[in-house]
């Protein structure tokens, strides 16, 4: 965890992030009511408040869209890791835009009846045996109530409070709600519109979530396979490569063979491994660097001192070490992960281990 | 990461620029941003231009919902309240309109139980494609007996014969100019809940020549349908019933069983 924290929660990139992310969504509003009146008016106009409820339903789902791009992205060009580092953001923008859509469809679709609007939404349509005419806007709560969980949860209160694993997995329900996006738009406004231009779009935009989440995916693999666990000289120590091929605070990542990733550091002090997965949101450590003597994540910036593991003070959290060993130039990490914050003391760097070695001088 | 066995030292490492939140951020990256992040809004913008301009036409429907207006005529149930307006205008025929109230509700306080009083009406026209409604003021004298003129002799309404009729059970409130578009499948749970309500449901249908045409919806004994009608409502379907038509009104008395989804 950053050692400036408290300081910077709502940082000026923060605020350049926030404010680049409404004008978007502004826009994205502004154009798709622009264009629809000036397509449909006089007495073909459509009504403003449906006109309304689809600007801020397609604003959402567009949202949504890029969200999910950036996860992928990152991996994919690390220049996107400052998109990535403030999702949660956008991700709390997103709901409260279809939280309007939603208030909008049940107010107007739903009210002015003789039952009250949230009894018309549970059984207004009759017909559930047919599937075109599947009540699409139950899909759209069930995708609703997801976003309302990770809304409500996206603050590191939670993250602590829920342990970072149950958080995970909370917020990969957001895949959940997409593909019951997808559904609610299908059986609903894709049965009505015109063209064919509507089912491209949606399918446009399913094809790049799935090819980048794919590229990103083939990625990993590939690097996975890169190093052979066949390398490891026993059953517990394994080969992490020549020491002097990782740049100076900066790190290489294994994986042992029970699938765990590792990343090997190489700092002011030698060189350290520590897990792959990041005590907050499961950043991968090893994209990131060392500043100030800790490791930085790259995803948000928590920091890790190398020899233990331990977050600088005043912050407490922890992540497993491993035990490493340096033979002839060669770096080799225990397997068994120690419990996080155990100290380690790193392995050190002789002459010979780093001929030709890079970045001597660099990242101080 | 590459292979470690494989990575030769000479190589120049990829030292991509590194963020931290809070940091500041190393020039290339803000150049990168630069770029990417006016590109990321356009293509936002371009997006909601393509997702409007899927929109359809919601039809000529027009809500007159300014100052209300006065009309005089004669209440008929077909089983829904109609106002039967003679000589309206200059075009010397009669006109029917609908009469509903404001928001999901039918007209249910009609207190004359036999066709042909005369009343006064207040309230705001709708219509489309040369079908009228009038949704009737709040106020409880919005409707009321107009002593002046006398009843109407009630006509019988020339028998068709029996059909079978494809199309779409909307709202006719909706339909005909409350809410645009007032059909088709977003529109579903909102057209069931005015039909619920009480609006008069209606066919809409196409004739032999292709021409739209609307047809009431009652049971086979004439009253105002329930709850036979509500899974079949926006969806395509096929009715069959007896086809009756009066002042240029057309209604199909619907067979029990008669509906089926398409
Ligand atoms: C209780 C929850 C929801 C209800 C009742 C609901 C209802 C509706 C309705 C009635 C429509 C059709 C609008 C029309 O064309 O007349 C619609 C369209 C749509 N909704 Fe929702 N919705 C809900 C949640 C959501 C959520 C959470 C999202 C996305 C994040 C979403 C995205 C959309 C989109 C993209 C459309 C198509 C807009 C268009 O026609 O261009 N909805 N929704
Ligand atoms: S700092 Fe958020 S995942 Fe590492």
């Amino acid at each position: 965890m950053s050692v400036g924290y408290s300081a910077v929660q709502w940082s000026h990139h923060k605020r350049v992030y926030d404010a680049i992310a409404a004008g978007a969504a502004a826009g994205y509003i502004a154009a798709f009511l622009a264009i629809g009146k000036v397509l449909w008016h006089g007495q073909h106009a459509i009504s403003d408040e449906i006109l309304v409820m689809r600007a801020l339903g397609s604003c959402a789902i567009v949202l949504l869209h890029v969200i999910l791009c950036i996860g992928p992205l990152a991996r994919l060009d690390a220049r996107f890791l400052p998109v990535l580092y403030n999702r949660r953001h956008l991700g709390v923008m997103t709901f409260l835009i279809a939280l309007s859509h939603a208030a909008l469809a049940i107010g107007y679709y739903h009210g002015f009846g003789v039952v009250n609007p949230a009894y018309s939404l549970l059984t207004s349509s009759a017909s559930i045996n047919s599937f075109a005419s599947f009540p699409f806007e139950w899909l759209g709560l069930g995708a609703l109530l997801i976003m309302f969980l990770m809304a409500s949860t996206s603050h590191d209160f939670w993250l602590r409070n829920l342990s970072s694993r149950t958080w995970k997995r909370l917020h990969m329900l957001v895949y959940v709600a997409y593909a019951l996006l997808i559904g609610h738009v299908a059986l609903g406004a894709l049965q009505t519109n015109r063209g064919d231009l509507a089912p491209i779009l949606m399918g446009l935009g399913l094809l790049l979530v799935c090819g980048l989440h794919l590229a990103a995916a083939r990625r990993e693999h590939a690097i996975d396979r890169g190093q052979n666990p066949a390398t490891s000289n026993s059953e517990t120590w394994l080969d992490a490569g020549p020491v002097a091929s990782i740049p100076k605070s900066r790190a290489r990542s294994v994986c042992a063979p029970g699938g765990e990733r590792i990343a090997v550091f190489r700092h002011a002090g030698g060189v350290s491994a520590v897990t792959n997965t990041c005590a907050h949101q499961g950043g991968p450590l090893s994209e990131g660097r060392v500043i100030d003597g800790c490791i930085t994540c790259p995803w948000h910036g928590w920091q890790y001192k190398p020899g233990d593991g331990c977050s600088p003070p005043p912050f407490q959290e922890k992540i497993a070490t491993y035990q490493i060993r340096i033979v002839q130039g060669r770096a080799e990490v225990n397997t068994r992960p120690l419990p996080p914050g155990t100290p380690v003391e790193p392995a050190r760097l002789g002459e010979s281990d780093l001929a030709g070695a890079y970045g001597e001088g660099l990242h101080v | 990461m590459s292979d470690p066995n494989s990575s030769s030292p000479h190589d120049p490492p990829f030292d991509p620029p590194f963020y931290v939140g809070y940091l500041p951020v190393p020039a290339p990256l803000r150049r990168f941003l630069g770029i990417a992040a006016p590109l990321a809004a356009g293509l936002v913008i371009i997006a909601a231009l393509a997702a409007s301009v899927t929109q359809r036409d919601p039809g000529p429907a027009r809500w007159n919902d300014g100052v209300a207006q006065q009309f005089r005529g004669h209440l008929i149930r077909w089983p829904y309240p109609i106002l039967l307006v003679s000589d309206d205008s200059a075009k010397h025929e009669a006109s029917m309109y609908l009469l509903v109230e404001m928001g999901k509700h039918g007209a249910e306080r009609p207190k004359w139980s036999r066709d042909g009083v005369a009343v006064f009406a207040s309230g705001w026209k709708l219509d489309r494609d040369g079908r009228q409604m009038i949704e009737l003021e709040p106020a409880s004298d919005a409707l009321r007996e107009d002593t002046s003129i006398p009843r109407l002799a009630v006509s019988s309404p020339v028998q068709i014969g029996t059909v079978t009729l494809k199309g779409e059970i909307v709202d006719s409130k909706c339909y005909l100019g409350a809410m645009k578009p007032g059909e088709g499948k977003t529109h579903k749970a909102c057209a069931t809940l005015c039909i619920k309500g009480g609006i008069p449901p209606v066919l809409v249908t196409r004739d032999a020549s292709g021409r739209l045409d609307h047809i009431l919806l009652c049971s086979e004994t004439g009253e105002a349908l329930g709850s036979e009608i509500w899974p079949f409502i926006a969806d395509p379907v096929a009715i069959t019933g007896e086809l009756e038509v009066w002042h240029g009104l057309k209604r199909l008395r619907v067979s029990a069983g008669g509906i089926h989804s398409l």
